[in-house]
């Protein structure tokens, strides 16, 4: 561990998962839902986790916070957060989570208060008393309205907008050095989803938190993050600053994706076939059967990571090579 | 072109009690929509949650009576019925659940759901009942051994394909989508928006189209109306909707949608929206807009023409320009 922690990149690191695999025993064999997953996130820095359905960004989430399913193995790789390895010690209140949901993230029967102040006994130096203040300063930061009573208020006393405001309140309550969000406005409107994406970035750059942010909406993604990372069926496909990624998509899994959006698209024809269960990932690299441009190496050798250019990386070797019209759209 | 669906000065009520003891006032969940739905086209409905899009879908549909008003299928008078004899009348108009997942029965296989909704409709012969469903299987894109398979065995996609299947086999013309693309995957939700599309082209459809994505809105429907607060404050063609929208709403909402290519562009719109039990006085919007003074607090506004098929009701559409 200790010569690879000393080949690490130049630039400071705030957490780096360095060739993460996870696997998962099941009924119909083992599902390898992550295989050899790298990325690294500098301290302030945001990072998105873009990806459809199945290709393993919940996995990496509850590897990142330590909460991976029981029988959950993990061959190969680390998740280095501040200089330690995650996995062998987690962490415990430098890491704040925001969930998808909020009309389910809270218990209904309970005040807001002391479900939040629960969360800080733990983690959080200082009193109750202390802890309430720093709620009530938070709930001003978060622009929630009432911020002396919401401690007393029940879950149901708020709108979907304001139960996002008090569960990012609850994240950063702890001072957390990573906040960590999984699709946190997927449930709100779209003006609602604007505010709340604002006052995120917002606070977590005031405070120089490091934001981990897991979406599927390529416009989130540029509203919020600096740097993305394209997951195909657990692996990063490709991997660099938001802006350029989304400008100019190298691999062929991202081209497609991005000429699917509505925005984009000059006619809709979406991505043939399916992404792979993850019990049956194909050999090689794993987006060649759906490829429009694959050859056939691409079914055996799986594509190392190339550097495109500075900090951009791509897992094609022939990601120069044009795509086939109809499959743009 | 002919109109397939029409509402003139449409309320509906919620949760009204008008008993010889208790008499409570309800929510105007719609209030006072008129819209008219020509056949073939895609009409857009857009607004946020509590706009009351669901509601006007669900009256429309003849699941929900309203207060007053008048709705009109293919030019005849369909209003004022029972919920129960209003959906027989309103057979032509079927609607697709926003979750087709959870509107299938997980203890019956496909093809027996499909099943169901013929023998409904009086279909008792067997053979015939199956043919239709390979049909109209292979028309939304699936092998009809798909008919063999629970609901559990089947991806998002595949789910909302099923779901169309099974409204398609009752020989629709105007379908009403809620939500067809919520929770989709992007690739799964540009094959779907297509389906959608060869379907209405090849079967003659009319969709009332409901969503809160106007990327995709913008993409599909032919028209569009926003609602706020049970009201529809513009209506307009879909392209010259999203080139020149007129209501300070519209533009707000337009603006918040994220973007690919960075930053919004419109001011934000401040606080959440008020529930319906506290309509605000004069124009709905006025606490939440830049540009309200007295006479937005005073007098509510009408529907304005702002030019041919274009609608908008703010008195200051002219100052926002």
């Amino acid at each position: 561990m200790s010569d690879m922690l000393a080949s690490a990149p130049e630039a400071p690191s705030l957490m780096t998962v360095r060739d993460l695999a996870v696997h998962i025993r099941t009924d119909a064999g083992l599902a390898r839902i992550l295989d050899g997953v790298s990325f690294s996130l500098p301290p302030g820095g945001s990072l998105g986790i873009v990806g459809e359905s199945g290709c393993g960004k919940s996995t990496l989430l509850r590897a990142i916070l330590g909460i991976l399913p029981k029988g959950a193995l993990v061959p190969q790789g680390q998740v280095v957060f501040q200089g330690q390895d995650i996995l062998k010690t987690p962490v415990r209140g430098r890491i704040g989570f925001i969930p998808q949901d909020p009309y389910l993230s809270l218990n209904p029967v309970f005040r807001a208060g002391d479900q939040l102040l629960e969360g800080m006994r733990n983690h959080a130096p200082g009193t109750r008393d202390d802890h309430r203040k720093k709620l009530i300063g938070l709930f001003h930061a978060v622009q929630l309205p009432e911020p002396q009573n919401a401690l007393d208020k029940y879950p149901h006393q708020f709108s979907g907008g304001q139960r996002q405001r008090l569960l990012i309140a609850a994240a950063l309550a702890c001072d957390p050095d990573l906040v960590v969000a999984d699709e946190p406005t997927t449930a709100l409107d779209v003006t609602t989803q604007r505010e709340i994406l604002a006052l995120l970035r917002g606070l977590t750059a005031e405070r120089n938190m490091g934001l981990l942010f897991v979406t599927h909406d390529f416009g989130v993604l540029s509203a919020v993050c600096e740097d993305v990372a394209v997951l195909y069926a657990g692996r990063v496909a490709e991997y660099g600053p938001t802006g350029n990624v989304l400008a100019d998509p190298r691999h062929p899994y991202t081209r497609m994706l991005l000429a699917c959006h509505p925005d984009r698209a000059t006619d809709l024809i979406g991505i043939p076939g399916t992404v792979p269960a993850a019990t049956a990932q194909p050999p090689g690299c794993r987006f060649h059967p759906r490829c429009p441009i694959s050859r056939p190496s691409c079914a055996v050798t799986v594509p190392e990571m190339a550097r495109i250019f500075d900090g951009s990386r791509v897992a094609c070797p022939y990601h120069a090579d044009p795509l086939p019209e109809v499959a743009l759209g | 072109m002919a109109e397939m669906i029409g509402a003139r000065d449409l309320v509906v009520e919620l949760g009204a009690e008008r008993g010889l003891l208790r008499h409570r006032a309800g929510v105007r969940a719609v209030d006072g929509v008129s819209l008219s739905i020509q056949a073939g086209e895609t009409f857009g409905v857009v607004g946020e949650s509590g706009c009351g899009k669901t509601t006007l879908a669900r009256t429309l549909l003849g699941l929900q009576r309203e207060s007053s008003g008048e709705i009109r299928l293919e030019n005849a008078v369909v209003s004022g019925t029972a919920p129960s004899l209003a959906r027989r009348q309103r057979a032509a108009v079927q609607y697709v659940h926003q979750d087709p997942g959870a509107a299938l029965d997980p203890w019956w296989r496909v093809g027996a759901t499909l099943a169901e909704g013929l023998r409904i409709q009086g279909l008792t012969n067997r053979a015939e009942a199956a043919a239709r469903i390979a049909e109209t299987l292979r028309a939304v894109g699936l092998d009809p051994a798909f008919g063999e398979r629970y609901p559990h065995e089947l991806s998002g996609g595949q789910q909302r394909r099923i779901g169309l299947a099974r409204i398609l086999l009752l020989r629709p013309k105007l379908v009403i989508l809620d939500e067809p693309t919520a929770g989709l995957d992007l690739s799964v939700q540009a094959a779907v928006l297509r389906l959608l599309r060869d379907l209405r082209d090849r079967f003659g459809l009319t969709y009332l189209f409901i969503s809160h994505d106007l990327s995709v809105v913008k993409r599909v429907c032919d028209r569009v109306a926003v609602m706020y607060l049970g009201q529809i404050v513009e209506q307009a063609p879909a392209a010259e909707l999203f080139a020149q929208p007129r209501h300070p709403y519209t533009r707000a909402l337009l603006g918040a949608a994220p973007r690919l290519d960075g930053q919004p562009v419109a001011p934000t719109l401040r606080g959440d929206p008020p529930s319906l039990s506290a309509i605000p006085a004069g124009c709905r919007f006025h606490p939440r807009c830049l540009h309200a003074d007295m006479s937005c607090l005073e007098r509510e506004p009408v529907m304005q023409p702002v030019a041919a098929g274009h609608g908008v009701s703010c008195h200051h559409w002219r100052d926002a320009a």
